[in-house]
């Protein structure tokens, strides 16, 4: 019978793949992001090289969707409908933060740059809150 | 894929199809991404549209649409993230297809037409 079974068993094996979600989430990621963001504008008014300045231009762009991505990421993953009880504005403060993130991948005025990383400040305080630091984050070692 | 195809089911495929086909189908392909064998449903076929919330993608007359037929809210209840399918990878085209699967053979309480 054992035999009948092998000589039937299937020889190919096909996924039906999820994403294996790992639970670990942080702003700082999507903050880090968007400092390269405020740092290239910053940079970009102190040097008028066309070749640093295209440069600039693509490195920003590619950092603003790296923001763009974790900060869905966060509002995707990270938070649950229960969390609206403590955070109201949530969707609004998320909703805000990515189109803050197109108008810097956009534009070279730092102040944009700035305000980006206040809303991201505010997502932070909202994953604080809903105890976002002592449940996603593994504890460091200390010596 | 639950409750279509469930782990560990045996499947028949059909290797010889050369095209797409019609949505509710399940099919084996090879992910666009990492070219692994994956199962998912059609839910839609070449040269049909597929809907979002604020717009509208033609597939190609090669192209296929795959879904999982579990939502992210259900594959996360079973304790997955979201399900890898077009949502993820965009349109499969045609030669990646590499056929319906049809039949389950095993085990013995799940054996019928996968529908």
């Amino acid at each position: 019978m054992s035999r009948l079974t092998d000589w039937l068993a299937p020889r190919t094996v096909v996924r039906a793949h999820c994403d294996l979600p790992c639970g670990i989430y942080d702003p700082e990621q999507a903050r880090i992001e968007a400092e390269s963001c405020y740092k290239i504008i910053e940079k970009m008014g102190a040097n008028s090289d066309p070749a640093f300045t295209t440069r600039a231009i693509a490195i920003k762009e590619e950092r603003a969707e790296l923001t763009k991505h974790h900060l869905d990421v966060l509002w995707h993953d990270y938070f649950k409908p229960e969390h609206l009880d403590k955070v109201p504005n949530l969707h609004e403060m998320f909703w805000k933060a990515t189109k803050q993130v197109s108008k810097v991948k956009a534009s070279t005025d730092i102040a944009d740059a700035k305000k980006l990383l206040d809303m991201i400040e505010e997502i932070a305080g909202a994953w604080r809150a809903t105890g976002g630091a002592e449940k996603t984050r593994v504890v460091k070692q200390t010596a | 894929m639950l409750p279509a195809i469930a782990p560990g089911d045996w499947l028949l495929v059909n290797p010889t199809v050369s095209r797409w086909p019609p949505p509710g189908s399940v099919v084996v392909f090879r992910e666009p991404d990492t070219d692994e064998l994956a199962i998912k449903r059609v839910a839609a076929g070449p040269g049909e549209e597929v809907r979002f919330r604020e717009a509208l993608l033609r597939l190609a007359d090669d192209e296929a649409w795959l879904t999982a037929d579990a939502d992210a809210a259900t594959a996360a209840a079973a304790g997955f993230g979201a399900p890898r399918d077009s949502r993820r990878f965009g349109p499969v085209p045609l030669d990646l297809l590499v056929g319906r699967a049809w039949f389950r053979y095993g085990p013995l309480r799940r054996i019928g037409r996968i529908r």
